[in-house]
């Protein structure tokens, strides 16, 4: 039941290949995301799950049958549209009820199905309304509802809602999120907003030029990120990527690294595979939370802090006015420095992750 | 920019001289349609009538062919509105949807119809017709009206569905509608105001039509209204009454079409244009 393997799968546009050759399963139930910047031909994989696009090789199994071929309505899934696409000369109950008269479902049959998947998304009130007379919101619960009286065993996001504002935006995440605990249906969501993977993903599949850079759950790829750019991509503010140079080797196998940047030296960070022969140089990342109170062990380093945002609880400061070179960190608001000000910050090296020159974490 | 009053008053001076410009000519048909013939005639003409009498319409309408003629007229306009849209339609779709060889050229191609005068081809035709015993037929007539209006028709068509977004065609595949039930159900109502634009066009073209209608048509009976019309002129001398009165009542079938659709055929030129 919905469950989804991708063997083999590329795709080119004319001369130009979105996607070289890719391998994915997705466990029947899951909620996995696509995460990426633009062009990582995250929209492009899905559209080629629900058949919209031909794969130029490979093929796509959903519930375990070959649909490589197969027509989008005979796939058993649901897509939701970044636009909506909702017919705009029928009303909602219309739009909801249209898939459902192509499967040749009884009238009655209809109509009930329809009205209990308003009752789910709460726009029963709507259901005489044309879609140009409904908020952004509204079309977007209506889009889902579409998807969701057909009972598909997999439902396909792209990018639902990149068109609304920040707070139905949080609204319609926690909706989702809800559907999916109550329908059990696998669903495949497309965004290029970390937030949105993070919060409602099993899984993430980040995807960088249609190669996946790393799949796992949303912890696993915060704290354990395989390679520089998951390890830049996930987690806002991004987490600070560091020159450093690896001068030695600890008693417990951890590499010691100079920044210069910083001040640092012979900061001790563990390593991944503990035997492994590195020196020179290297990248260090640091996530902005992971500064500590300068009592607190470790190493001190000391911050300009040239902007700072204050989120209230807590805030965030810069070391420099640029984004690109400034070092982030989170402090608690209890130690709110004024502009200006230089601060002492702890870091601890096990809180570190080093990347070699090709990208891969070491 | 916020508009002054004596701006509004210049726009106002400008639309209304305008307007006049185009209005005064329907006002003396219609009012001289009811005027006595002397007044007509009468060697001050005036603005507003001083008498009034349906005697021109009675003569029209009773003494006349013109009603055959306007029966005539009725028929070939709306089959060659029907037929054009019939096949504007699916061709139209075919162009923006389907990619086969050679789309381009063709969807180029056809516009090319337009680059000759149609009079050349009008010795051409009238030989091809007369061999296809289609002289002296009201379908001969059709067939040059939807040959004429059928590549612009196709042409606006085709701008108007490719400005539907393409999500929507995508969510009604997904729905599992084959592809003429998307056309009939989906895109067919969407496109509605260019269809109404291409049935105005058509409908209007196929009405006023007169050199093909003139040379193809042998016997009165099944002569058209632009044709049949200036024969009456010469038949009682010139009668401006009646002139007028069958010139007012040509107006009226257009008319009519333009109050259920003219309203969309304006939005749609507008949406055809930018698009």
């Amino acid at each position: 039941m919905g469950d989804v393997t991708l063997s083999g799968i590329s795709k080119s546009f004319g001369n130009v290949q979105v996607i070289p050759g890719l391998d994915l399963s997705i466990h029947a139930g899951e909620f996995v995301v696509f995460v990426g910047p633009s062009g990582c031909g995250k929209s492009t994989l899905l559209r080629m799950i629900a058949g919209l696009e031909e794969p130029a090789s490979g093929t796509i199994e959903i519930a375990g049958r070959d649909v490589t071929q197969a027509e989008p309505a005979d796939r058993q899934l649901a897509m939701v549209f970044q636009t909506y696409a909702l017919y705009p000369h029928m009303n909602v109950a219309q739009n909801m009820e249209f898939g459902l008269e192509m499967a040749k479902m009884p009238k009655a049959e209809r109509l009930k199905a329809v009205k209990s998947a308003a009752e789910i998304l709460q726009i029963t009130e709507l259901m005489d309304r044309k879609p140009r007379e409904l908020s952004g919101g509204q079309r977007q619960r209506v889009a889902i509802g579409r998807a969701i009286v057909r009972n598909p065993a997999l439902f396909l996001f792209d990018e639902p809602l990149s068109n609304l504002d920040a707070e139905l935006r949080v609204q319609m995440r926690l909706e989702i999120a809800r559907l999916h605990s109550e329908l059990s249906a696998t669903m495949i969501y497309v965004t290029h907003d970390q937030t949105e993977a993070m919060t409602m993903a099993d899984r993430i599949v980040v995807l960088r030029k249609g190669v996946i850079e790393q799949v796992g759950r949303p912890r696993e790829l915060y704290t354990n990120p395989d390679n520089l750019f998951v390890a830049g991509f996930i987690g806002s503010p991004r987490m600070n990527l560091l020159r450093g140079t690896v001068t030695g080797r600890a008693a417990s196998g951890a590499a010691l690294v100079d920044v210069p940047q910083l001040s640092l030296s012979q900061l001790e960070v563990p390593l991944r595979v503990a035997d492994s022969k590195i020196s020179g140089q290297v990248t260090l990342g640091l996530r902005p939370e992971d500064f500590t109170e300068p009592a607190s062990g470790g190493l001190v380093v000391t911050l300009h802090a040239r902007v700072i945002e204050d989120l209230g609880g807590s805030a965030y400061i810069y070391s420099s006015t640029g984004r690109e070179d400034a070092i982030v960190a989170e402090i608690s608001r209890r130690v709110l420095p004024k502009v200006g000000d230089f601060l002492d910050l702890g870091i601890r090296g096990r809180d570190c992750f080093l990347f070699g020159a090709d990208g891969d974490r070491l | 920019m916020k508009r002054t009053l004596r701006w509004n008053l210049a726009l106002l001076a400008v639309l209304v001289s305008l307007a006049t410009l185009i209005l005064l000519p329907f006002w003396f048909v219609l009012t001289g349609s009811i005027k006595e013939p002397a007044e007509i005639i009468g060697r001050e003409p005036t603005m507003f009538p001083q008498s009034f009498t349906l005697q021109h319409y009675a003569k029209l309408i009773s003494a006349s062919d013109y009603p055959v003629y306007m029966m005539n007229s009725m028929i070939v306009a709306t089959a060659s509105t029907v037929i054009t849209l019939l096949l504007a339609i699916p061709a139209g779709y075919a162009f923006f949807r389907m990619s086969f060889a050679g789309r381009e050229t063709l969807y180029r191609a056809i516009l090319l119809a337009y680059a000759f005068p149609s009079i050349v081809i009008l010795i051409p035709l009238f030989g091809i017709f007369a061999k296809l015993g289609l002289l002296d037929s009201r379908l001969a007539l059709v067939l040059v009206n939807v040959a004429f209006a059928l590549p612009f028709a196709i042409w606006m068509l085709r701008s108007f569905f490719a400005s539907i977004p393409i999500e929507i065609e995508e969510a009604a595949r997904l729905d599992g509608g084959a592809p003429l039930t998307v056309l009939r159900r989906i895109m067919i109502p969407l496109v509605a105001p260019g269809i109404a634009a291409v049935a105005v066009f058509t409908f209007i073209t196929s009405w006023t039509e007169y050199v093909f209608a003139s040379v193809m048509i042998l016997s009165d009976a099944k002569r058209p209204m632009p044709v049949g019309f200036s024969g009456i002129i010469g038949q009682y001398q010139i009668d401006w009454g009646l002139l007028l009165a069958g010139a007012s009542l040509s107006l009226l079938p257009v008319v009519i079409l333009f109050a259920f659709v003219g309203r969309w055929f304006v939005a749609g030129l507008t949406e055809g244009a930018v698009k």
